[in-house]
């Protein structure tokens, strides 16, 4: 094969780079480049994403209520004393035992309040007492296995282990669940104005057949009071503290959001004032109650008077009954009053 | 002439053939994940899930505070030091966070200790800065636990059974143990000192008590509210002082502004915000005449302006009480040079 002579060279040179190719070529490349930003602009979404199509988001956690509750028990118990672990045997014995809500191969979720990195002295946290308690009579009465969770955002190893939830929790034979980012979906509430495709913890229910939330009777700064239905709050992922502008509308939501089989508020000694976090002994008092019910919104109105406040003061029960929780008037359940004491 | 077109060989073609259909699988690829876009759940992978220390602000530079906490003999660190700025404190003390953030809240720094031995007591140190003295001030004296004895470690101090609670400057500080001892409490005290001693000098403190008449004031219920006292948006720095006279009960005010003009539209704003939620003013013979008198539901509020001063009374139990208070409430702010 010969090479192409200088003028031969030029020729090809020029054949390219006429006039005529020239144009041609920046007739594609603006076509292409019209094209591409024409395609970048009918894809564009002006309103942002919403809830995902191909992948439909959550619309709860699920309704964990028995259906058919033991005849002739009693749905709440408040039971007064000091030892969380005979309070709570009295209070599920009323409610016709634990044997009447967990079965034979029952797999339950206790959802704590572990929002703290502090010793259960200074009540901030689920006391693990009381979680010791309420897993093993869930043991006792067959559970296949006891599940233990919260999202405390900040160090949850830290929060479970300094509160004493995490020895308590293995001690029982439990297993705590720590938030991972692989437990996370979206969850959206219908008719909900705030839980819209917000990522929730739901993994943590995955095989769940029963859900206990166990909860300390707190102050709580923004919303009030911080009892059962603020704890489900710690089911929740994201940056969520977005909702306390609306704290109130937010504990509505998640009210509708679980529905669990059993509530334990421990208002063994309440935090009456600068909560959540509290930190002095000086803001906690003796207020020897604790509650067992069905209902979470009538726990926390037992809650609400142990802090020696009015429903007026924590708005969120109210409007947690009015969409559908629970019953704010917890006298209208006819608990059964003891006392560990007789 | 004739034009001579580049030769592309079977090789070249295939090439680019390749290019274009991984390009192609790339922007298939895209638009599938596009469809599936999350923000929530990305969200939630952006969270702080598994932590344990954190700079103050998100991809900041470490906070300034963690370099004052010092190291204690007899104080064994449990962990490393947390920082967290306005973005990430609710992570930390969860709602406790709006207290601070409306406070003018900068950043925060904290520490776990063991005293002595393992498993003896536990102690959990903070240090806010709140960017000036008066938000310290705003912190410390809002979260005041009542009956606690004034300490002597700085102008606002004081201790309870198994904590100190403590200003200095800018900063606040809660030193926290999880039980209560003397022998404790002296621990507690030694690293206040320390830390005191590493905490930057700005000069001494501000006697709000002494703004208010003394007479009927309970001990350490002077606090300052930093924003929306009363319950009124935007009206913020005031101070609050609560009495037993003998008359009944009541709680003075005072929020000193730029200029008189300022004192009394923030007094008129006032006086609409009491009426809009449905106060009317009450008649107080021989009462000033510059001071309405307003009730709702036997809580009597009385308002008024001195120089730059807006100051009254709040929830008096009787108007005897609102006007004895307001009366000499204004004789103190006139003693003021």
């Amino acid at each position: 094969m010969t090479k192409p002579t200088d003028e031969e060279q030029i020729r090809m040179l020029a054949g390219e780079l006429n006039r005529r190719d020239f144009l041609k070529r920046l007739g594609y490349a603006s076509a292409l480049a019209l094209g591409a930003g024409g395609l970048g602009l009918a894809l564009y979404d002006t309103k942002g994403p919403t809830v995902s199509k191909g992948r439909k988001a959550l619309t709860g956690l699920g309704d964990f209520r028995l259906k058919g509750p033991a005849p002739g028990s009693a749905k709440m118990a408040i039971v007064r004393g000091a030892d969380r672990g005979a309070m709570f045997e009295r209070g599920i014995k009323a409610l016709g035992g634990m044997e009447a809500f967990i079965r034979q191969g029952d797999r339950v979720l206790v959802k704590v309040n572990a929002a703290f990195a502090t010793p259960a002295s200074l009540g901030a946290t689920t006391h693990p007492d009381l979680l010791a308690a309420v897993a093993g009579l869930c043991f006792k009465a067959g559970a296949a296995q006891v599940l233990v969770t919260d999202n405390p955002i900040n160090n949850p190893d830290s929060c479970f282990g300094t509160s004493g939830l995490a020895e308590a929790a293995r001690a029982a034979g439990a297993r705590i669940i720590a938030p991972r980012a692989a437990l996370f979906v979206p969850v959206s509430l219908p008719e909900g104005q705030l839980l819209q495709n917000w990522p929730v913890m739901a993994g943590a229910f995955q095989g769940v057949t029963k859900v206990i939330v166990v909860s300390p009777v707190k102050d709580h700064q923004r919303a009030g009071a911080s009892m059962t239905l603020k704890n489900l709050y710690g089911f929740l992922g994201g940056r969520r503290n977005v909702f306390h502008q609306d704290i109130n509308g937010i504990i509505t939501e998640l009210a509708q959001l679980l529905k669990p089989t059993l509530c334990v508020l421990d208002g063994t000694v309440s935090m009456m004032t600068n909560g959540p976090t509290g930190g002095s002994l000086s803001d906690l008092k003796e207020t020897g109650t604790l509650v067992v019910s069905t209902d979470p919104v009538a726990a926390d109105a037992v809650g609400v008077e142990l802090l020696g406040r009015t429903l007026a003061d924590v708005p969120y029960i109210r409007m947690a009954e009015k969409a559908g929780a629970g019953l704010a008037d917890y006298r209208g359940l006819n608990p059964a009053v003891l006392d560990t004491k007789t | 002439m004739a034009r001579v077109k580049a030769k592309v060989s079977a090789a070249q073609k295939l090439t680019g053939y390749v290019i274009l259909a991984v390009l192609g699988l790339i922007t298939a690829g895209l638009l599938l994940q596009q469809s599936r876009f999350n923000p929530a759940v990305n969200a939630a992978r952006r969270a702080p899930l598994l932590k344990a220390a954190a700079p103050a602000t998100p991809g900041g530079a470490p906070a300034a505070t963690a370099a004052f906490l010092p190291e204690v003999e007899g104080f064994t660190p449990l962990g490393p030091v947390e920082s967290y700025g306005p973005e990430t404190l609710s992570d930390k003390i969860d709602g406790k966070a709006e207290l601070y953030l409306s406070a003018g809240f900068k950043e925060m720094s904290c520490r776990s200790f063991a005293l002595g031995a393992p498993g003896g007591e536990h102690v959990d140190v903070f240090l806010y800065d709140m960017d000036t003295p008066p938000n310290a001030y705003a912190v410390f004296s809002g979260q005041r636990r009542p009956g606690s004895p004034a300490g002597s470690l700085t102008a606002h101090a004081y201790a309870t059974a198994n904590a100190l609670f403590f200003t200095q400057g800018r900063f606040y500080v809660e030193i926290v143990a999880d039980r209560a001892s003397e022998k404790l409490q002296v621990s507690l005290a030694a690293y206040a000192e320390e830390l005191l001693a590493k905490l930057p000098s700005e000069g001494a403190a501000k006697d709000e008590a002494a703004l208010f008449p003394q007479e009927g004031l309970a001990p350490d219920s002077v606090r300052l509210s930093a924003t929306d006292a009363f319950g009124l948006e935007g009206l913020n720095n005031v101070l609050t002082g609560e009495y037993d006279l003998k008359d009944g009960k009541a709680t003075a005010f005072i929020a000193v502004r730029e200029t008189p003009e300022q004192a009394r539209a923030e007094a008129r704003r006032y006086l609409e915000f009491l009426a809009a939620n449905g106060y009317r003013q009450v008649q107080t013979p021989g009462g000033p005449g510059d001071m309405p008198v307003l009730v709702l539901d036997n809580s009597f509020e009385a308002v008024f302006v001195e120089g730059r001063t807006l100051a009254g009374v709040h929830d008096a139990t009787s108007p005897a009480a609102a006007l004895q208070l307001a009366a000499n409430l204004r004789a103190k702010l006139k003693e003021k040079p």
